[in-house]
């Protein structure tokens, strides 16, 4: 359904089905989990109880008597590995072992290993610890100034130069706080002719890759081979030569295909473990965490989002402020970055002056909380659409003309300061008006069912500055291979990158081999996270690509082929090298522009080299006995830049908006003491089939990315951010109350609606 | 290395010797859908498990009685019952219940003995079974006895049979008159556990109802019969004022349980609209030949 002309090759552009689409649905696709080696030791870890505690006492006499048993190990013997056996991305907090404290129930305390796995989680079970309990704060605003404090002393990785100054903090649970101001809001809210304010809540919510998380570390002569089931190879090679001290090439880390990753399988999970432990035992040691042990490892931030908006007699706004929360439970992963990035863009796409935001990252006695589809956008496009539609609502201006009024067009200048530049937003906003048919009559329903629809948009900065860099290597037979550590977690970046490959050099992309990434062999990437890969490592294959064929053709002419000459590329290698012998290697390296928001003002003029754009509209029907909400169409809109790959972009869309619309109506982990009282699929439900609302339209709008590869940009988030919103701004419409926190279950629906009539329902 | 016993009988009486009345460690595994999960999550941990299938075929046979009742085999697999034609002419309502039971994977390996068997109020073909006034033929070292599986079930997760009992048909009475429905509601994903269930069956008799069965699960520890709200119904007539009047009865009636699919509040609200939408099912449906 693409409309942008097809490329001069016809390769980027090209609907073309995922390259290892045969492979996956035969059986024959590697992942971590398949892998065995020989005298290979299983690990399974005793987990904390408490939320918060001193360790008093661990006793594994009982965990090493079960037979078969290998070891039992604690963070004491880590220590004889590691002696600073704490990691993390953005802070060096996190123990690889519990030492000393407990910061949340699920944590890891000591690990049992065995060459049967039923008899590691035996003696895991048997490991006895005592604990003596502290105070423990769970909620991210009591977070701010609770006497509970998660951290003794803050401690800022060194990654980020930002961070630097939170060097050695202590008695706070404020892992980061970013501020913004332009203009003068308090200014803009004396003199508004309406004042808006609500608080709007999310819940903490979980990643749910069907293929949960799993490494396995092989010792080998005079280093480690990771084998790890990771969306950053080269985050993981770093950080585990960091924590033992050694350069990074004795650390080889190979990833397969990853069944799903979400952001949580980023930075490092489970590695720095099975690395220590190898280098314990001498042995491979493979971990893998089962779907429950997911509930414990890595989250979604729970958030408060506070805002307030000044608009003036002609429906314009004139000054917004924002104070959001987020929760990132009990060790910083890589949260106090989701603080600050989304934090640019907390007032959403709207067009004003005065704007001042604060974003707060707190530690909290919950299980960490991470990156997940969206970088913390979703959270606030949630309270940033909901508040959009109740003003036009309580200003009686239709909701889509009051966006249009204040939406940020192309050239304005965004709340950090940075102008707009390749942002459709207000494409994406007419897209779906088009689609919903917004300005026809809409049937209401009737009786016990009501109808409604809505829409959200939203947008992101992508997280910069990130290097990528790209080898594609031509043989001599003129077959080539691009080399990359992107890892392909079914978002489809293997096709999506060797289409690039394949357009540039004029080959199918379905002959372009792609190698996985293996430390020792691709070269250096950031992540795989953020929608980033196809702009960053887009480009770096570009020019890996652009590389090698200019260097093929200094061959050519080297070896005397006169200029445009169609002579095959084997015949140029064997005209160079007398036989089928030689390599044309292309080297390609990106990182785009980046200015740091300036440490008082929040304020920079490049704060991204991209927006990401999207939106969604939805009609439901309420049930108005019962509070059940149904999706009757969802429509997706989106701003990627030109596809180079509509078919994959399609399912990208479709797959984030169903995604999140889990989160929206019913995901939600439940707590009790810091204890994840339904850490089971039995009892967190996703979205199935009969979940998926009878009519998807996904749509692609005509935009060009500048700097994009192809005129490109990343995808996979964007069809996150509008759909929350969407749906309460939808039951608003249909039954006339307005829901706050998510999700938006049927009992919170039907609870609204007989407050409102009068006749509520008791607790 | 933590083991255990399989025991494979060949046999309906090698099956119940190789139980123990007394040994919670010991248990019979039909599809062993709900065993895996209390296995997996470490709730059970068997000394022995005793394999029926391989007595399998003598008790997965379906059959239709001269009379129109229906008698199934325990060991009949949910995909099998949802497949009958001989269901399907006594018992739409059951083949109706399959569709939006769990799913098609589980209904595969799922059996009709385990599903009633393993005593969780949340499964779907207790409360239609009952309502359709079925038993349940339980063969034991003693003999046989039968129970109807409105009566078998004694707590949350807990059931009347012995442990060394085991369920060897379901017998379905004849239904001309008789007309069924049954809904469910979820409140998280589609396919997630029911958060209530209502079943009901009419006798309807020149536009009164002339008898009723109405059950409740899910929502309340156990299968229970709203005995009281079948009085309210009991020769009134088939229209809406009546099954209001009994959805207000039924609310008032039931003992729910809050959980996480909902609190006990909203969800005494549920019983009162799905008695009456049930009820409405079924007084307005057509009744079995
Ligand atoms: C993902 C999932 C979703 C599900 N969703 C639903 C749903 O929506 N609705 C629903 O109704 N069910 C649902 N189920 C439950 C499923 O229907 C039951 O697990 C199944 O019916 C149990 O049958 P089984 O043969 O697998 O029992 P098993 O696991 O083999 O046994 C269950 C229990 O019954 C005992 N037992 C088995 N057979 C006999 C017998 N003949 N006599 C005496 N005792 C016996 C066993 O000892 C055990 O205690 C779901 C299950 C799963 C895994």
């Amino acid at each position: 359904m693409t409309i942008h002309k097809p490329m001069p090759a016809g390769q980027v552009g090209r609907s073309l089905p995922r390259l290892e689409s045969r492979e996956k649905v035969t059986g024959r696709a590697d992942y971590v989990h398949n892998i065995r080696l020989p005298g290979m030791l299983i690990a399974k870890v005793a987990r904390s109880t408490v939320a918060h505690g001193r360790i008093v006492s661990i006793d594994t006499s009982a965990a090493r008597q079960v037979e078969g048993v290998f070891a039992v190990y604690t963070g004491e013997d880590i220590r004889k590995i590691i002696p600073e056996p704490y990691y993390g991305p953005a802070f060096h907090d996190q123990p690889i072992l519990a030492l000393g404290k407990v910061r949340h129930v699920g944590e890891p305390v000591a690990v049992a290993l065995a060459r049967d796995a039923h008899a590691a989680e035996q003696a895991a079970q048997l490991v006895e610890v005592v604990y003596e309990e502290l105070p423990a704060v769970f909620d991210e605003v009591e977070a701010m100034d609770s006497k509970a404090i998660v951290h003794d002393v803050l401690k800022p990785a060194g990654t980020f130069p930002d961070l630097k100054h939170l060097h050695g903090k202590k008695n706070t649970n404020i892992a980061l706080d970013f501020h913004l101001r332009r203009g003068d809001v308090d200014k803009a809210f004396a003199g508004a002719a309406h004042l808006f304010e609500h608080e709007f809540h999310t819940q903490q919510v979980m990643h749910t890759p069907l293929e949960p998380m799993v490494s396995l570390a092989e010792p080998t002569r005079d280093g480690l081979t990771i084998h790890t089931s990771s969306q950053s190879p080269s985050f993981v090679r770093i950080e585990i030569a960091r924590l033992l001290g050694w350069p990074e090439n004795r650390v080889q880390v190979k990833v397969p295909y990853l069944g799903g990753g979400f952001g949580a399988k980023l930075y490092i999970k489970l590695e720095a473990l099975v690395a220590a432990l190898a280098l314990l035992t001498r042995r491979p040691v493979k971990w893998s965490l089962t779907m429950e042990e997911q509930f414990y490892t890595i989250s979604k931030h729970a958030t408060t989002f506070r805002i307030k908006s000044a608009v003036d007699a002609a429906g314009k706004i004139t000054g917004r402020s924002c104070a959001v929360y987020w929760n990132g439970g009990a060790y910083a992963d890589i949260g106090p970055r989701v603080t600050q990035k989304s934090g640019f863009t907390a007032p959403g796409p709207y067009d004003i002056e005065n704007v001042a935001i604060e974003s707060y990252s707190l530690y909290t006695n919950r299980p960490p909380a991470g990156a997940l589809r969206g970088f913390g956008i979703p959270q606030l496009v949630w309270a940033y659409e909901s508040h959009t539609d109740l003003i036009a609502r309580e200003l009686n201006i239709d909701p889509v003309e009051f966006r249009r009024m204040n939406i940020l067009r192309e050239g304005r200048p965004q709340a950090t300061g940075t102008a707009m530049k390749d942002a459709a937003i207000d494409l994406v906003l007419e897209k779906l008006a088009e689609r919903m048919n917004w300005s026809a009559p809409f049937d209401r329903g009737g009786g016990t069912v009501r109808r409604g629809r809505g829409v959200g948009i939203g947008f992101k900065a992508s997280i910069s500055p990130t290097t990528s860099v790209a080898f594609v290597n031509i043989y001599a037979d003129g077959s080539c291979a691009l080399y990359m550590s992107t890892v392909d977690m079914g978002q489809g970046s293997d096709t999506a990158m060797a289409q690039i490959v394949a357009e540039v050099l004029q080959v199918q992309a379905e002959s372009v081999r792609v190698i996985h990434p293996d430390t020792d062999v691709t070269p250096y990437d950031m992540a795989t996270l953020g929608s980033r890969s196809t702009f960053h490592m887009g480009n770096a294959v570009k020019l890996a690509a652009e590389d090698a064929k200019q260097k093929l053709e200094a061959m050519a002419r080297s070896v005397g082929v006169p200029e445009g000459s169609n002579l095959e590329t084997r015949e140029i290698f064997k005209k160079k090298y007398g036989m089928q012998a030689g390599n044309v290697m292309g080297v390609g390296s990106y990182i785009p522009g980046y200015k740091s928001p300036d440490s008082v003002s929040g304020m920079s003029d490049n704060i991204t080299p991209f927006w990401m754009i999207g939106g969604t509209g939805v009609e439901i029907e309420v049930d108005t006995e019962t509070g059940h909400v149904k999706l009757t169409k969802l429509v997706n809109a989106a701003d990627m830049g030109r596809p180079l790959n509509p078919r994959i972009v399609e399912t990208q869309l479709s797959g984030a908006a169903i995604m999140q619309l889990g989160f929206t109506m019913f995901e939600n982990m439940e707590f009790d003491a810091g204890q994840v009282t339904n850490a089971s699929f039995a009892d967190y439900k996703i979205p199935g089939i009969h979940d998926i609302p009878p009519a998807i339209e996904n749509h692609i709008v005509l935009a060009e990315q500048g700097g994009g590869p192809f005129g490109a940009k990343g995808v996979g988030e964007s069809a996150t951010f509008g759909v929350s919103p969407a749906i309460a701004n939808a039951i608003h419409d249909a039954v006339g109350v307005r829901l706050t926190d998510l999700p938006l279950t049927a009992e919170s629906v039907l609870r609204a609606i007989r407050l409102k009539a009068g006749n509520p329902i008791g607790d | 290395m933590i083991s255990f016993e399989l025991a494979e009988p060949k046999t309906l009486n090698e099956a119940i010797a190789l139980l123990d009345a007394e040994d919670p460690e010991v248990r019979p595994i039909s599809g062993g859908t709900a065993l895996m999960l209390m296995m997996k999550s470490g709730v059970f941990r068997p000394s022995r498990l005793v394999s029926l299938q391989k007595v399998e075929a003598d008790y997965s046979r379906i059959e239709r009685g001269s009379n129109g009742s229906l008698r199934i085999g325990a060991m009949a697999s949910l995909s099998q019952v949802e497949h009958s034609d001989e269901v399907r002419r006594v018992a739409p309502v059951i083949e109706k219940t399959m569709r939006h039971l769990s799913n098609v994977r589980v209904r595969n390996v799922a059996r009709l003995g385990g599903n009633l068997a393993h005593g969780d109020p949340h499964m779907d073909l207790p409360p239609v079974l009952s309502s359709l006034g079925a038993k349940a033929i339980v063969a034991g070292p003693s003999g046989q006895r039968e129970i109807l599986i409105e009566a078998l079930f004694s707590g949350y997760y807990e059931t009347v049979l012995k442990r060394d009992e085991l369920i060897t048909f379901v017998e379905v009475p004849p239904q001309a008159g008789w007309s069924s429905s049954y809904i469910k509601c979820t409140t998280r994903s589609a396919d997630d556990w029911p958060a209530l269930g209502i079943a009901c069956s009419l006798r309807i008799e020149g536009g009164s109802i002339g008898d009723v069965r109405l059950m409740i699960s899910a929502a309340t520890e156990k299968l229970t019969r709203l005995v009281s709200t079948e009085k309210v119904l009991r020769g009134q007539k088939v229209n809406e004022a009546t099954f209001e009047r009994a959805g207000e009865s039924a609310m008032a009636e039931a003992e729910v349980i809050g959980d996480s699919r909902g609190s006990a509040s909203y969800k005494s609200e549920l019983v009162r609209v799905y008695v009456r939408r049930a009820l409405r099912q079924a007084g307005l449906g057509e009744t079995q030949p």
